[in-house]
């Protein structure tokens, strides 16, 4: 019977070829509209790393003095201070944890092969890899004992071992980061995310990192942060070691915790190491707060999606209303037209409920034609997206699930639309129908 | 009152010519009742489209109350139409948004009575065809004979010179039929003109005068008592 | 003459046609109100002057892997090869740039930190005497620093004693204009307000206070420094293309990269808010169209679905322009209802943005003069159907079915 009415429905559209046509046409332009904008906030809100977002945590420690604000919703400093950093990573409290800046180097070989370029790099305490689920295709990560003293080695990435090293296998060789050389001990494979959600601050949507050091390199040979370094108070920092002992907050840590009493254990503790530093001097406040937040609040709370997109999707919706109420008009034409036919059907047995779900198959016919026109649309749609602005290279993309939502959007809509028309032409007394005038 | 000279009407389509009317002559004087019959096909649409300025003809001469109406452009025909001729259709077209009250006053408007006037018309009419207490109520909820009834107010409200009825009781029963035929001679007896277009023999007697159209030409009968001019015209 | 009444009546007993339309001018509405404002808005904020030509000017980042010079003794050398290149007009290193997106602020006080005292956010650069000719900017008051009031050191012994600001900064933090001359505080550290240039735009557009800029000839540059050339007009690609090799061959150990005009700088900077006007205007645009095809199709739906009422009433002595005046009349009077919900509808929508996005208040013109063209539209969009209409001809009133 569904096949039987999908020929009625495609009779039907033959039928009437035009207003068939403008009704797609309604349709696919609604959902290409809606389609381009939802796919690139999809895209930005979508979770990172799925299989753990929920056990990483982002942690934050209120450091100013009392009365001071930030521009965050609770004015928690987005990052702490090195003292903080390095105590953190120590303490025997959470699970695995990861403490973090980023930084760069001119990037050559002793060869003249390869022009020196700029390489974009991380300085991190070893768990950075396993946290966050990066798999090595050569080598490894560097040891414990290498990270307490403050090794020369060096873990790259895929794109940049290609470059540097045709893509074999690097382990052993030696490059030079600005002056110094550094031993290759580990690659990387492509690390495809399209949120760089372990460390917003210099942008969302950039790329991963280059290389990665161990992060007691930038105390031992005193690299620049080139992420956000913010303070609140007034103090003299003159010397790297000034900066190391100040309140400036510049560092990125990350923690596992993998149950909700782990969880409660460590809030436990960030809340009794803070009533500890406190005793020595600082956090000039009363109510002393630190905060957890898994990769998902925390990509809420650093607004990766920006305003901008949220209107857009909001609009793009009220648009598809637009089409709806469209499609709703050219349905009712349709189908009234339609009625006579209709009522010989009745005449000839058919209950109202068949005529209803016949009309029904024909307008979701409708909405699947439009949602697959309508992912034409959005692809060029996006692909405009892209060409504006090149740093939404990888998010002005449709998705598996994007690709399928269209056509259930498109689908949907138009039985909604399709709905009152379809229970007009059905519950019309056929006999009106028969009769002439 | 109304005369018509060797009036034909072509309908070309691509490459045939078809001719609905051909030297069509005809006098109508004041208060004549006629009855226009013919075979389907004949032409009495036609003639029927064209004596109510609904279709303009390809050649000859309408004069109507002494206005050529060959000369009119098409604005001037609709102002003539509105004042001159009341229309009664077969198929009753009443607007079916519009109350009774309101599809009475559609011609009325047009006209630029004024709604004082256009109330005491309107109400005048509704009661001569028995209707006054229905004013409200929409078409769809009267019956077929009731409807043909307010189309005939409608016709009556602009006080026309002549009424035009198409086959005024083709979609009625017979009991109907007769009430309607019953209204249009009395008001001829009022003294309004009446061309009517009918397939119906007996109501064609009823008319004094009757025509027929036969391929678009005009074969005048004055009706006798008996049937025998009737088989003579090969009726 | 306008059957305003009975037409009212009609629409009253069948009125899904007219619901429908409604419904799309009063969002067409609401929308078009919005969006356009937000535009507008978008416009006048990346249309602001930068106050610099900035089609004239580059910036390229460099960073020094060579241990063997001293960073700050080589950008004296790279400068002096720079102002040498023919074309150039001038050239300075300049520790960040205006509309990059990256830079330094702090506020600046009356008192020196931590008294407490009236401050100004502030975006500072640290650059010479070169500063002012290299980007071109118009000193309104006071004067440039001198050669010898520029420190270029390697360390924090000595400090720049004296600054030029902007005319935005300078306003704010002396609203009663005697600021030139004055002692403002970075921190704790003083400087005297000595000249006071008309326009510079800081790193942020997006902040809370672009405008407000203090030059600093403090120069105590690190590895990683950036350059700022201004040029002749038209030079300007020429002289980017010899820039590397003239700096690496002054100096090697070092990697000169991310070459760029500041105005396309800006307009990196700016990609994201011009998108965002680019979809919006496509969107209502698009919605525009949907919008009139929609009373397009409907007025001609409508129309066939009333053939033979046409046909009657050109019948009953309605002319041509009486029916094309029907249906003006008839959308026109949906159109108006249609408005009255969509400009209510659209003071909602902005009151939501502006609550949950800092979206500044609709201005109520914008939906005046959407409802003006969207009224002007509709009719329009009639027309054409109404026309069409018009033609029926009477003679469809005689015809059976």
């Amino acid at each position: 019977m569904f096949l039987h009415y999908l020929d009625l429905s495609w009779r039907s559209f033959k039928r009437t070829p035009l207003v068939s046509f403008l009704m797609v046409l309604a349709i696919a332009i609604g959902i290409g509209v809606t389609m381009t904008s939802l796919s690139v906030y999809h895209m930005m809100s979508a979770d990172p790393i799925p299989e753990k977002s929920s056990d990483l945590y982002s942690v934050q420690l209120q450091t100013m003095d009392e009365g001071r604000t930030w521009w965050t919703v609770d004015n928690m400093p987005l990052q702490l201070t090195y003292q903080d950093a390095v105590n953190l990573n120590q303490a025997k409290a959470g699970g695995k944890r990861v403490t973090m800046v980023r930084t760069g180097f001119s990037v050559y070989l002793d060869s003249d092969k390869v022009k020196p370029f700029i390489g974009q790099a991380r300085l991190t305490t070893p768990d950075f890899f396993d946290m966050f689920n990066l798999s090595f295709i050569y080598g490894g990560v560097w040891s414990a004992q290498q990270e307490a003293d403050a090794a020369p080695v060096v873990v790259i990435n895929k794109e940049l071992n290609d470059k540097l090293f045709a893509g074999e296998n690097p382990v052993g060789k030696m490059v030079y980061l600005d002056d110094a050389s550094y031993e290759v001990i580990g690659v990387i494979d492509d690390w495809d995310i399209t949120t760089k959600y372990y460390d917003l601050n210099n942008g969302a949507f950039n790329k991963t990192e280059q290389l990665f050091l161990p992060f007691s390199l930038m105390k031992a040979r005193q690299l620049e942060n080139w992420g956000n370094t913010n303070g609140w108070k007034h103090e003299k920092t003159n010397t790297f070691n000034d900066k190391l002992n100040s309140e400036m907050v510049w560092l990125q840590f990350w923690v596992e915790l993998k149950t909700p009493a782990e969880k409660q254990a460590y809030q436990d503790f960030l809340m009794a190491y803070m009533q500890e530093q406190q005793k020595l001097g600082r956090f000039n406040r009363e109510k002393l707060t630190a905060t957890l937040r898994d990769v998902n609040e925390w990509m809420k709370y650093n607004n990766v999606v920006s305003e901008d997109n949220e209107i857009l999707v909001g609009l793009s919706f009220m648009f598809l209303a637009v089409c709806l109420a469209n499609i709703l008009g050219l349905l009712l034409a349709k189908f009234l037209r339609r009625a006579p036919e209709v009522g010989v059907r009745r005449a000839l047995g058919a209950s109202k409920r068949q005529i209803f779900f016949q009309h029904i198959v024909e307008v979701a016919m409708l909405g699947f034609l439009g949602g697959i026109f309508g992912i034409i649309l959005a692809q060029v749609g996006l692909l405009g997206v892209r060409q504006s602005y090149s740093y939404y290279q990888s998010l002005a993309t449709m998705d598996l699930s994007m690709l399928l939502s269209a056509p259930v959007i498109a689908i949907s809509t138009c039985v909604i639309a399709g709905l009152y028309p379809a229970w007009l032409v059905c519950k019309t007394n056929p006999a009106i129908y028969l009769k002439s005038q | 009152m109304l005369t018509m000279n060797n009036i034909s009407k072509v309908y070309q389509t691509d490459m045939v010519q078809t001719h609905a009317l051909r030297d069509f002559n005809l006098q109508v004087e004041e208060g004549e009742f006629i009855a226009v019959t013919g075979p389907s096909g004949s032409g009495k649409t036609t003639f029927l489209n064209i004596a109510g300025m609904l279709e303009p003809f390809s050649e000859g001469q309408y004069m109507l109350d002494g206005i050529d109406v060959g000369k009119l452009n098409d604005n001037q025909r609709a102002d003539l139409r509105n004042q001159k001729i009341g229309f009664i259709f077969q198929g009753f077209n009443l607007i079916p948004d519009l109350n009774l009250y309101e599809n009475i006053e559609v011609p009325l408007r047009y006209r630029g009575i004024k709604a004082a006037e256009r109330k005491r018309r309107i109400e005048q009419c509704l009661e001569q065809v028995g209707l006054a207490s229905r004013a409200k109520h929409l078409p769809q909820q009267l019956s077929g004979g009731q409807q043909q009834r307010v189309a005939i107010a409608r016709a009556l409200a602009g006080e026309p010179r002549f009424l035009l009825a198409d086959e005024p009781t083709g979609n009625l029963d017979s009991l109907m039929a007769r009430q309607v035929m019953e209204l249009l001679e009395q008001i001829n007896r009022d003294g309004a003109t009446i061309i009517m277009v009918t397939h119906d023999p007996e109501l064609a007697r009823r008319a004094p005068r009757n025509i027929q159209v036969v391929d678009g030409q005009l074969a005048d009968f004055t009706l006798y008592q008996g049937t025998q001019n009737l088989k003579a015209a090969g009726v | 003459m306008l059957e305003i009444k009975p037409i009212f009546h009609a629409l009253c007993r069948s009125k899904v046609g007219a619901i429908l339309l409604l419904i799309q001018i009063a969002i067409t509405t609401a929308i078009v109100s919005n969006a356009a404002f937000i535009i507008q808005d978008r416009i006048s904020y990346l249309s602001q002057e930068t106050g610099y030509p900035e089609q004239d000017i580059f910036v390229f980042n460099v960073m020094m892997f060579g241990k063997d010079v001293s960073p700050s003794q080589q950008y004296e050398l790279d400068e002096a090869m720079l102002r040498q290149i023919p074309g150039v007009v001038d050239a300075a290193y300049s520790s960040n740039t205006p509309l990059s997106g990256s830079g330094s602020s702090s506020d600046f006080s009356l008192k020196p930190a931590p008294e407490e005292s009236k401050s100004a956010r502030t975006s500072y650069m640290f650059i010479d005497e070169h500063g002012i000719n290299t980007y071109g900017v118009k000193l309104i008051a006071g004067r440039n620093y001198t050669e010898d009031e520029v420190i270029v050191t390697d360390n924090y012994d000595e400090l720049s004693k004296v600054t030029v600001v902007t005319k935005t900064l300078l306003d704010e933090l002396f609203p009663d204009g005697n600021g030139l001359g004055q002692t403002v505080y970075f921190g704790d550290i003083p400087m005297k307000i000595i000249g006071v240039i008309d326009l510079m735009k800081g790193p942020w557009l997006k902040d809370s206070r672009p405008d407000n800029v203090a030059l600093l000839p403090f120069i105590k540059p690190g590895t990683n420094a950036r350059f700022v050339v201004r040029t002749e007009p038209g030079q300007r690609q020429s002289v980017m293309n010899r820039v590397e090799e003239a700096m690496l061959k002054n100096y090697n150990k070092r990697v000169i990269s991310r070459i760029r005009g500041l105005d396309d700088d800006k307009e990196s900077y700016m990609a994201e808010d011009t998108l965002m006007m680019r979809m919006l205007i496509v969107l209502i645009t698009i919605l525009v169209l949907v919008t009139a095809l929609g009373i397009f199709g409907l007025t001609l739906f409508n129309i066939s679905k009333r053939t033979k009422q046409i046909g009657t009433r050109r019948a009953l002595g309605a002319r041509k322009s009486a029916i094309i005046s029907y249906f003006l009349v008839e959308n026109a009077m949906i159109c108006v209802v249609g408005l009255v919900i969509g400009v209510i509808a659209a003071v909602y929508l902005g009151q939501l943005l502006m609550q949950h996005f800092s979206i500044a208040q609709l201005d109520i013109s914008y939906v005046l003069a959407t409802a003006l063209a969207v009224f002007v539209m509709s009719l329009l969009a009639v027309l054409a159907p109404a026309k069409r209409a018009a033609n029926i001809s009477p003679s469809i009133a005689t015809r059976t079915i």
